[in-house]
């Protein structure tokens, strides 16, 4: 079975603030990690790799520095590592980096199922996943919550997912990509003897020279949607202060609390 | 030339989702500036009582694929479906509802098109054109938390211009329409055959501390490290009946269990109350937390963000609340 994992590089953390006169971002820590919902896309491919056997390679669109992040999955057991990076690909909105994706998973080879996360941290659109599988041509399914894949000699995989209360089971056909959702296993923490094997390995490079896409296709030109500013949001307290003794406001909250539950 | 504001009234049952109505709002404004028509583009098993409600919303026009089959959890199919039904109608713009399944489809009807896609907009603003004649839209949405707002536009060879719209944005339009809308069933639309298959749909176990059910929800925050404070939280919640969210640093320290971490995009909950302690970023990001009957924060800094989403803010240290409320349970 060969498995790919789509991952990203994202900020550390979400502190940014913007300058008021530029409008440009400043960032308080320009420290990258993996996007945390794709630690549980890498759990369960390595996890697929332990039961059934598979090849997993672990992929990112991302500046030179996004190579810490493969490191990581690579010493999370993955067993190949792809950095998709060129200056033409900077400013892509989700389709322009979709395109960028399915084509390196093409150069890259078949495979039988794709993962990624079901949103990042930083963009949180959740789209990239869905567009990369329209754009390969097979089916998706997002925000699963386990695999299997027992029956994948037949061709199909189950998977399921949480909707409206209910716990849904799918079956569907190989190849496929399925975005996980975050929080859905319990990622493994890396040994030092596969961080150090991890950190010897030799990952690929792919630039456009591989891919050979139009430019017009690819980073801020090929995007269909552009940022045009960026502002600070308004910060409108809406809420009523509740004052008084520590035992004045545990009785209103209280209040508030019953009040509510004898609504329903 | 591409002319009308389409929403899509996504429909899992006989009746498209609630927020339609709230999409019907949206296009409205939009209508006022532009004139242009508002179109519903409804894609259901069997049409009949979604072209009513809509006629009852006071839409235009309804464009309905009537598919003969359920479509939910069948992304493929639909994302083939989309693009097609919309080139026939030619819309200038698309507003989709910002659900887990309409983000799905659509981001797959988006990559087919070669369109772009803007995710979570909270305001829409209509901007004239000055280069031609016309209308754009401005998308603005959050980024980064709520910590940045970006402006978004669509570039007019991408077009139409897509964006998905949050809940409770713009207020539901009322039912009142006199059903005069102009309906085009697109029966010439291909419906192909998907390659997901349903095997089975159980109901959720309610397992006592699965956050995404509980009714009551008490969420910890950085704050809330440190001393007693998250003991006494834990038994203010048990007494209450509720269940016991953390923030990031607490599922990081291995405090809560990581299927209980909020404030990350992507993980549902479906609170009527909700109280936090010791949070002061933007947990409201999780979806549903903003559905919340009752929100109160206890925070000791004044200033934190989240009195800005809370109804009730408490400014006061959560260890002297905590004991006081529990001293009254």
């Amino acid at each position: 079975m060969n498995i790919a994992i789509c991952i990203k590089h994202v900020p550390v953390s979400n502190d940014v603030s913007v300058d008021p006169v530029t409008h440009a971002l400043i960032r308080e820590n320009t420290e990258g990690m993996v996007n945390p919902a794709d630690l549980n896309s890498i759990e369960q491919g390595v996890c697929l790799k332990d039961r059934h056997g598979a090849d997993v390679v672990v992929f990112t669109m991302g500046p030179p520095d996004a190579e810490k992040s493969l490191r990581t999955a690579l010493s999370m057991g993955c067993d190949d590592a792809v950095l998709v990076s060129d200056r033409c690909f900077a400013g892509a909105d989700t389709v322009a980096t979709a395109k960028v994706l399915a084509a390196a998973l093409r150069h890259r080879g078949d495979f039988d199922l794709i993962l990624t996360g079901a949103q990042t941290a930083d963009g949180a659109t959740g789209q990239v996943g869905p567009m990369v599988a329209a754009l390969l041509g097979i089916p998706h399914i997002s925000d699963a919550r386990s695999l299997d894949c027992g029956n994948y000699a037949e061709g199909r995989i189950e998977a399921s997912k949480q909707f409206g209360g209910n716990t849904i089971r799918l079956a569907v056909a190989c190849p496929v990509l399925v975005s996980m959702s975050f929080g859905c296993n319990k990622p493994r923490f890396p040994t030092l003897r596969s961080k150090l094997t991890a950190n010897k390995k030799e990952l690929t490079v792919y630039t456009n020279d591989d891919l050979d896409l139009p430019r017009s296709e690819v980073g801020l030109d090929g995007s269909p949607t552009v940022v045009i500013d960026s502002f600070a949001p308004e910060r409108n307290s809406k809420a009523e202060y509740i004052s008084g003794s520590a035992k004045e406001i545990a009785r209103r909250i209280l209040d508030l609390v019953n009040g509510e539950e004898a609504n329903s | 030339m591409r002319c009308g504001v389409c929403i899509y009234a996504e429909c899992h049952g006989k009746l498209p989702e609630p927020m339609t109505a709230e999409l019907v709002t949206a296009a409205r404004l939009i209508k006022r500036t532009t004139g242009e028509a508002i179109q519903a583009l409804v894609i259901a098993e069997n049409c009949v009582e979604a072209l009513g409600y809509l006629e009852r919303l006071g839409v235009d026009e309804i464009y309905a694929v009537d598919t003969k089959q359920s479509c939910l959890f069948k992304d493929d199919l639909l994302g083939f479906v989309i693009r097609d039904a919309l080139e026939r109608i030619k819309p200038s713009a698309v507003l989709i509802p910002a659900g887990i399944t309409a983000r799905s489809v659509f981001s797959r009807a988006a990559a087919l098109m070669g369109a772009g896609l803007t995710a979570d907009c909270t305001e829409l603003i209509v901007v004239k054109n000055e280069a031609r004649e016309g209308y754009y839209l401005k998308q603005n949405k959050p980024s980064f938390g709520d910590n940045v707002m970006v402006s978004i536009i669509t570039k007019e060879r991408h077009y139409p211009q897509m964006m998905t719209i949050r809940q409770g944005v713009y207020p539901a339009c009322p039912e009142n329409g006199r059903g005069v809308a102009k309906v085009f069933l697109l029966d010439d639309i291909e419906i192909p055959e998907s390659k997901i298959e349903i095997l089975e749909t159980t109901l959720c176990e309610r397992v006592g501390d699965d956050i995404s059910a509980a009714r009551i929800l008490c969420v910890a925050g950085r704050g809330s490290l440190g001393g007693e404070k998250l003991a006494l939280l834990r038994e203010f919640a048990a007494k209450i009946g509720g269940v016991v969210a953390g923030t990031r640093p607490l599922a990081d320290e291995g405090i809560i269990a990581f299927e209980n971490q909020i404030g990350q995009t992507g993980k549902t909950v479906r609170p009527k109350i909700c109280i936090s302690f010791g949070v002061s970023g933007a947990i409201q990001h999780t979806e549903g937390i903003k559905d919340a009957k009752l929100f109160i924060a206890v925070n000791n800094d004044e200033n934190a963000a989240i009195f800005n989403v809370a109804d009730y803010g408490v400014t006061a240290d959560m260890e002297d609340i905590l004991r006081a409320v529990l001293s009254m349970l």
